[in-house]
C-alpha cells in the first residue's frame, strides 16, 4: 500500500485544524465548521478510490461475479 | 523530487505572501483612519480659525502626516485648484479613485469622505466647523470598530495564508 496517502492525509488534519481553530479564534465558527466540512470532503474522495480498489479486490479473491 | 520541493516553496511562499498582505490591509486601517482624524482635525482649526482657502487648508492640514492619507488630502486640493469648476466633493471622488488602491478604506469611511466632500465650503464656518466634528466623531467610532477587527482578523489571515498554502502544496504534490 502506498504510504505517501496516509502522510498526506495526516498533513491535512493538522492544518484542518490550525484552520479550525484561527477561524473560530476570530468568532467565524459557521466558516470553521464549513472549512472541516471541506477537509473531511477532500479527505473521503481520496479513500473512496481505495475503497473501490478494495471491493475489487474482494471480488477478485473470491470470484464474486 | 526538487522540482517539486521548489514548487511547494513557492505555492507556500505565494499563501503566506498572501495571507501577510491581507493582515496588513486589517493591520494599517486603524493607523490612516487616526491620520484622516489628525487631518480633519487641523482641516477645522484652519477653517474656523485661519479661515484659509480650501486647497491651501487641506494642503496645510495633511502636513503631520505621511502615506497615502496626505496624497489623499493633496490631490483633493490639486484637483480643486486645477478645476475650480469642481466642488469639494468630486474632487474628494476622484482623489479617491486615483489613491484608492493604497488607501485601506472600507465603505464607511469613503462615504463619510465624500459627505464631508459635499458639504465642505458651502456654509459659513461656524457650520463647516460643527460638520467637521461630527465627521470626527463618527471616524472616531469607525476607528474603534477598527481596532476590534484588527485584532480579530490579523492572526487569522496569517495563518490561513500559510496554512492555505500548505494545503495546497499537499494537493497538488
Amino acid at each position: 500500500m502506498n504510504l505517501d496517502l496516509l502522510f498526506k492525509i495526516a498533513g491535512v488534519g493538522i492544518l484542518i485544524s490550525v484552520f479550525h481553530t484561527a477561524l473560530k479564534q476570530a468568532g467565524k465558527e459557521d466558516m470553521a465548521h464549513l472549512c472541516t466540512l471541506a477537509g473531511f470532503a477532500i479527505v473521503l474522495l481520496w479513500v473512496v478510490q481505495l475503497l473501490g480498489q478494495l471491493f475489487t479486490t474482494v471480488q477478485g479473491v473470491f470470484k464474486l461475479f | 523530487m526538487w522540482l517539486k520541493l521548489m514548487g511547494s516553496a513557492f505555492v507556500v511562499a505565494a499563501g503566506t505572501c498572501i495571507g501577510f498582505t491581507l493582515a496588513g490591509r486589517y493591520a494599517e486601517r486603524p493607523q490612516q483612519i487616526r491620520q484622516l482624524i489628525s487631518c480633519l482635525t487641523a482641516l477645522k482649526s484652519y477653517v474656523g480659525y485661519v479661515s484659509m482657502p480650501l486647497p491651501e487648508a487641506l494642503v496645510r492640514s495633511a502636513h503631520g502626516v505621511e502615506g497615502p492619507v496626505r496624497e489623499f488630502m493633496e490631490h483633493t486640493a490639486e484637483t480643486l485648484k486645477k478645476s475650480g469648476w469642481l466642488s469639494p466633493r468630486e474632487a474628494m471622488a476622484s482623489a479617491l479613485q486615483k489613491v484608492g488602491p493604497r488607501l485601506v478604506f472600507h465603505r464607511p469611511e469613503s462615504e463619510l469622505c465624500l459627505l464631508l466632500g459635499s458639504n465642505l465650503g458651502f456654509t459659513n464656518r461656524e457650520e463647516q466647523q460643527k460638520y467637521l466634528t461630527m465627521v470626527v466623531d463618527e471616524l472616531q467610532k469607525i476607528e474603534q470598530d477598527s481596532i476590534k477587527l484588527r485584532d480579530q482578523n490579523v492572526k487569522m489571515y496569517r495563518y490561513l495564508g500559510i496554512c492555505g498554502g500548505m494545503m495546497i502544496a499537499i494537493l497538488l504534490v
